[in-house]
């Protein structure tokens, strides 16, 4: 315990810690904030009446949701520069790897949503002739919004914890710099720090996800 | 107005219509009657293009809306189609409202979208249908608060927020228990009496006798009988008919 009694170590973890989670926050950010439409940009060719369109949207859910992200991580940061022959930002590679695997289980919780929406709510926007852009955004759209919340909480909590993944190309994220302070320091108080750190950030977003669900409670 | 020419409709192997025809003039009330399986919501989504059709034409005052030629259906160009299309209103068996939508957005929906919509003016007119289908302090609420009955009333103020010339009803009271489907049917009688063109699919045989001025009744997908409702409920001419409305009494 004598950790706790060198407060220079202690500062110094905290502000390992902080950094990593910053971070993690950055990865988990930037993936959201692309793979969120990128996912219904996939869900709409896997609809369209295209089958070329709907052939392309099912390969590439088929391998980025059939292989181990920790691989397609991987080959993006040492397989795609030796392919194309230049160098790959750490960061670029593990937010793009990131975001094109999210996008495929974003896009299959769209698909979900989209279609568990009754047929007859496309018939009376039909019948009071709406456009098809119209019934998509305005009728369909935020229905769907409603009913995909619960499986896109999952995985937007999933993903906090999926960024510890990007160890394995170097970048130093939360888990990283804990182990790093294990190792240095012989204890193991950086790895519960860790588990802290975490926890406060899934349990922020839980409480979000929670204010946002209340949101949508209005109706029914 | 609109003239139904030999409408014909399969569903894989099944044909649900072999050739139905119906002729609506203005201020016309016509109720389509017949046993479940007979064909007459398929031949009401048919004539507001939910289904496709397998052959048959359909007019709105002379301009086609579909018809055939050379053993396939053709359409006019989709800014006529949806100009044509406009002038008929549906209301549904279980409402179809937007749930997500309050009663007034309901209502206000489709008419904002038209070009140079004026807010105000459809606010107002809208909250006028609202009054007259009897739920003006119903139009902050959204459609899970308010009974069935209210509901479909609501899809009724929302269909004639478009200004439709023939309004159609499919089985409007069927989801609804009985005390319910009064107030629904009051509406139909007071539209009625207002002299709205109205072509109702329906089991309310009471409704059908005392409000439309034709009854058509359907089986096997085509029309057995029509006429006047004094001729087909209570002197039909087809044995058909006549077994029909006997079952109806029994129970």
């Amino acid at each position: 315990m004598e950790f706790f009694q060198d407060f220079s170590k202690l500062g110094s973890l905290l502000s390992q810690m902080l950094g990593g989670s910053l971070v993690t926050l950055e990865i988990w950010a930037l993936t959201l904030v692309f793979a969120l439409p990128l996912g219904l940009l996939i869900c709409m060719m896997r609809l369209s009446k295209s089958r070329i369109l709907s052939g392309l949207s099912k390969a590439y859910i088929f391998y980025f949701r059939g292989t181990p992200l920790m691989l397609q991580l991987l080959f993006m940061f040492f397989g795609v520069p030796l392919v194309l022959g230049l160098k790959i930002d750490r960061m670029f590679a593990a937010v793009l790897a990131f975001l094109l695997n999210y996008a495929a289980y974003f896009s299959e919780i769209y698909r979900g949503g989209i279609q568990s929406i009754p047929k007859g709510q496309y018939e009376a926007a039909h019948v009071l002739g709406l456009s098809g852009k119209v019934t998509f955004t305005k009728i369909i759209l935020p229905q769907v919004v409603k009913r995909i919340l619960p499986p896109m909480g999952n995985e937007i909590i999933t993903l906090v914890k999926d960024t510890a993944l990007v160890y394995a190309i170097a970048i130093n994220e939360l888990l990283m710099e804990a182990k790093i302070v294990v190792m240095r320091e012989s204890t193991i108080v950086p790895f519960v720090a860790a588990a802290v750190f975490y926890l406060i950030m899934t349990g922020l977003l839980t409480k979000l996800l929670n204010v946002v669900e209340r949101k949508f409670a209005y109706y029914r | 107005m609109l003239k139904a020419t030999n409408i014909r409709k399969k569903f894989g192997k099944l044909e649900v219509l072999k050739g139905v025809d119906l002729e609506v003039n203005k201020g016309d009330v016509i109720a389509i009657i017949g046993p479940s399986g007979s064909g007459k919501s398929t031949f009401l989504r048919c004539v507001n293009l939910l289904e496709s059709v397998d052959g048959g034409c359909l007019e709105i005052d002379g301009e086609y809306l579909f018809r055939e030629q050379g053993g396939r259906i053709i359409f006019p160009e989709p800014d006529k189609k949806r100009a044509l299309r406009k002038r008929l209103g549906m209301v549904f068996q279980d409402f179809n409202l937007f749930p997500h939508l309050s009663v007034m957005q309901n209502l206000t929906l489709a008419p904002l979208q038209e070009q140079n919509a004026d807010r105000d003016a459809i606010e107002h007119s809208c909250r006028e249908l609202l009054r007259k289908v009897g739920l003006s302090e119903k139009e902050k609420s959204y459609p899970c608060e308010l009974s069935g009955g209210q509901q479909q009333r609501v899809a009724i103020a929302r269909a004639l927020a478009l200004k439709p010339e023939i309004l159609c009803f499919d089985e409007p009271t069927s989801a609804l228990d009985p005390e319910l489907t009064g107030e629904v049917l009051a509406v139909m009688k007071q539209l009625a009496s207002e002299h709205m063109t109205m072509v109702v699919v329906t089991h309310e045989m009471g409704f059908a006798g005392e409000v439309a001025n034709e009854v058509v009744f359907m089986d096997g997908g085509v029309v057995v009988e029509r006429g006047t409702p004094s001729q087909v409920l209570r002197n039909p001419s087809q044995q058909r008919t006549r077994d029909f409305m006997s079952k109806l009494l029994t129970v």
